[in-house]
C-alpha cells in the first residue's frame, strides 16, 4: 500500500516540473523537492565532484551523413531554380561548400582556379602596354577593356578609374613609374608590381587568368566558392563542380604527409535557396530533362 | 550543425515547395509567365508580390521548362499585370541545345524557342487578392493540380507534428523561465531587505 501511495509523487517529480505548477506557487516557501538545475540526485553528486580537465578537441566535429538526404545535381538545381524564381539572374549565383575532415589548426587550403565556365565576367581590366602593338591586340582579344600607355596615365590622373584590375607589360613598367601613378593607384590596390605578378611579359595569359579566375580558401573546415550563374545548364554546372572539387582534391593531396584532409560533404546552394547535399550523381530517374533546367 | 535538425528543416521547406496552393502542372503550350508590378505594395500591388513569393516557386518547381520572369518597377501608380505567353509545342528544337540565359528583368526578351504564332493572355493583378489571381491563372493555363503522393502526406503529417511539439515545448520553456526569473527576483529582494536591516542595527 505504501508503495502505491508513493507512486504518484514519484511520477509527478519525473514529469516536467514547470508544466503543472502555477506561477504563484513560488510565492509560498518551496518544500517539494524540485531541483532548479533539473538534475536528479545522482547527477548532482556527479556534478559536485571536482571536474576532470577535458582535453581540448583538435578536430572539427563531422556528423555522420547516414541520415542526411542527398540529391543528384539536377534535382538540387530544380529546387534551386524554384527558390530563385523571379530574382535578377545577375545577382543570384550557385555556390558550393566543401566540408573537410580536418584538424582545427595547421595549414589551410588556399588556391585559385579557372572554372571552365566563368562565374563573374563583369570584371574590367586595364592593360598598360604600347598601343597598336601585337601585345595590345593580344590583351584586347583576351578580354582587356582598356589598353594603352599615355592615354591611360592621363585618364587616371584626372581621377577617372574605370577598371577593377590593372596589369602592366614589362616594357612599359619604366614609363609607368615615371608617370607617378602610385599615389592614385596605390591606395586602391591597383598599382601593378612585379611582386604581385601584375607586371608581366605574358599579358594575355594574366588577363585570361584574372577574368575567369576565382579564389577559394578554407575557413573553419569549409571551402566555399561561387561555381555558377543562375542561367547555367546542368552540364555547365557539372563541369564547373567537377573542376572545383577536382582542384580541391589535388590541393589536399599536395599537403605534407603528416596532415590528412579529406572531403566530407559537398553542398550546393544558391543565393536564396537552402543547401543541398550532393550525392555525386548527375541526375536521378525523376529529374526533368536537363534542357529545361536552364530556363529562367 | 546537427544533421538531423538540418534535414528536418530542409524537408519542411522542400515539402512546402512541392505541395500547397500553386502546385500544378500547366498545359504544355504555356511558354512564359511574366509578372510586372511595383516595388512597394501601395496602390494595390500587394497581391502581385504575394503571388510571386507564395505561388511562383511551386509553379516553377512543377514546370521547370516554363520561363518565369519578373519586372519590378519604381512606378507605384503603374499597372500590375501577369502575362502568359502561349506557343504551340514545337519539336524542332534540339534537346541538347543550351539556351543562352535570358534576362529576368527585361520584359522584351523572348523565351529561348521563340515562336511567332503565339497567343498572349493578360491578367490585371491590381487591387486583387493573391488567391484570386492564382485561380484565374490556373484557369487560363488549363492547369492540372498536383496530387501529393502518400509518402508526401506522411511527411507532411510529420512536419505538422514536429511543429506542434515544438510549440508546446516552447510554451513550457517560457513558463519555466518565468518561474526562474520570479524566484530570482524574490531572492534578490530578500537579500536586499536583509542588508538594510543589518545596516540599521
Amino acid at each position: 500500500m505504501a508503495s502505491r501511495t508513493s507512486l504518484p509523487y514519484l511520477r509527478a517529480s519525473l514529469r516536467h516540473p514547470a508544466a503543472q505548477l502555477p506561477p504563484l506557487r513560488v510565492l509560498a516557501p518551496s518544500i517539494t523537492c524540485r531541483y532548479a538545475s533539473r538534475l536528479s540526485r545522482g547527477d548532482r553528486r556527479e556534478r559536485d565532484q571536482p571536474k576532470k580537465k577535458k582535453r581540448a578537441r583538435t578536430e572539427f566535429i563531422n556528423q555522420s551523413l547516414k541520415n542526411a538526404v542527398q540529391f543528384s545535381l539536377c534535382d538540387a538545381m530544380r529546387y534551386n531554380r524554384a527558390f530563385e524564381v523571379g530574382r535578377p539572374p545577375t545577382s543570384s549565383k550557385y555556390d558550393l561548400a566543401i566540408r573537410l575532415r580536418t584538424i582545427k589548426n595547421g595549414p589551410a587550403v588556399r588556391n585559385r582556379l579557372r572554372l571552365p565556365h566563368a562565374v563573374d565576367t563583369s570584371i574590367r581590366i586595364c592593360v598598360i602596354c604600347p598601343p597598336d602593338s601585337a601585345i595590345s591586340k593580344q590583351a584586347i582579344n583576351a578580354g582587356a577593356s582598356l589598353v594603352g600607355e599615355d592615354v591611360i596615365f592621363d585618364i587616371v590622373k584626372e581621377g577617372r578609374i574605370e577598371f577593377d584590375r590593372c596589369i602592366c607589360h614589362v616594357d612599359s613598367a619604366q614609363k609607368m613609374n615615371q608617370a607617378n601613378l602610385g599615389r592614385i593607384l596605390g591606395p586602391r590596390g591597383l598599382m601593378p608590381s612585379a611582386k604581385l605578378g601584375t607586371v608581366t611579359k605574358d599579358v594575355a595569359g594574366t588577363v585570361k587568368g584574372l577574368i575567369g579566375g576565382s579564389e577559394y580558401r578554407e575557413k573553419l573546415g569549409v571551402i566555399r566558392c561561387a561555381v555558377g550563374q543562375l542561367g547555367f545548364t546542368p552540364e555547365e554546372m557539372q563541369r564547373n563542380v567537377k573542376a572545383f572539387v577536382g582542384n580541391v582534391k589535388k590541393d589536399l593531396a599536395l599537403l605534407s604527409d603528416r596532415i590528412n584532409k579529406e572531403i566530407h560533404e559537398v553542398v550546393l546552394s544558391s543565393t536564396n535557396a537552402p543547401g543541398f547535399s550532393l550525392n555525386g550523381d548527375f541526375r536521378s530517374p525523376t529529374s526533368p530533362p536537363t534542357r529545361d533546367l536552364a530556363v529562367l | 550543425m546537427n544533421v538531423e535538425r538540418r534535414m528536418k528543416k530542409l524537408k519542411a521547406k522542400l515539402l512546402d515547395i512541392r505541395i500547397g496552393p500553386g502546385a500544378a502542372i500547366l498545359s504544355s503550350d504555356v511558354k512564359k509567365i511574366h509578372l510586372e508590378f511595383a516595388r512597394k505594395i501601395n496602390d494595390g500591388h500587394f497581391g502581385a508580390r504575394k503571388v510571386w513569393r507564395n505561388y511562383l516557386p511551386r509553379l516553377k518547381y512543377h514546370n521547370p521548362a516554363i520561363s518565369m520572369t519578373i519586372n519590378r518597377t519604381d512606378d507605384q501608380e503603374g499597372p500590375a499585370t501577369l502575362t502568359i505567353h502561349f506557343a504551340p509545342h514545337s519539336k524542332s528544337t534540339s534537346p541538347t541545345a543550351s539556351p543562352a540565359p535570358t534576362s529576368s528583368t527585361d520584359p522584351s526578351t523572348p523565351p529561348p524557342d521563340y515562336n511567332p504564332s503565339r497567343r498572349v493572355e493578360t491578367i490585371d493583378m491590381k487591387h486583387k487578392q493573391d488567391s484570386e489571381i492564382l485561380s484565374r491563372l490556373l484557369e487560363l493555363t488549363k492547369a492540372t493540380p498536383y496530387e501529393a503522393s502518400p509518402d508526401e502526406l506522411v511527411e507532411l503529417r510529420e512536419v505538422d507534428d514536429n511543429k506542434m511539439r515544438s510549440d508546446r515545448d516552447k510554451k513550457a520553456q517560457m513558463r519555466l523561465n518565468q518561474i526562474r526569473k520570479q524566484e530570482e527576483a524574490l531572492l534578490a529582494q530578500a537579500k536586499g531587505a536583509g542588508k538594510l536591516e543589518g545596516a540599521s542595527l
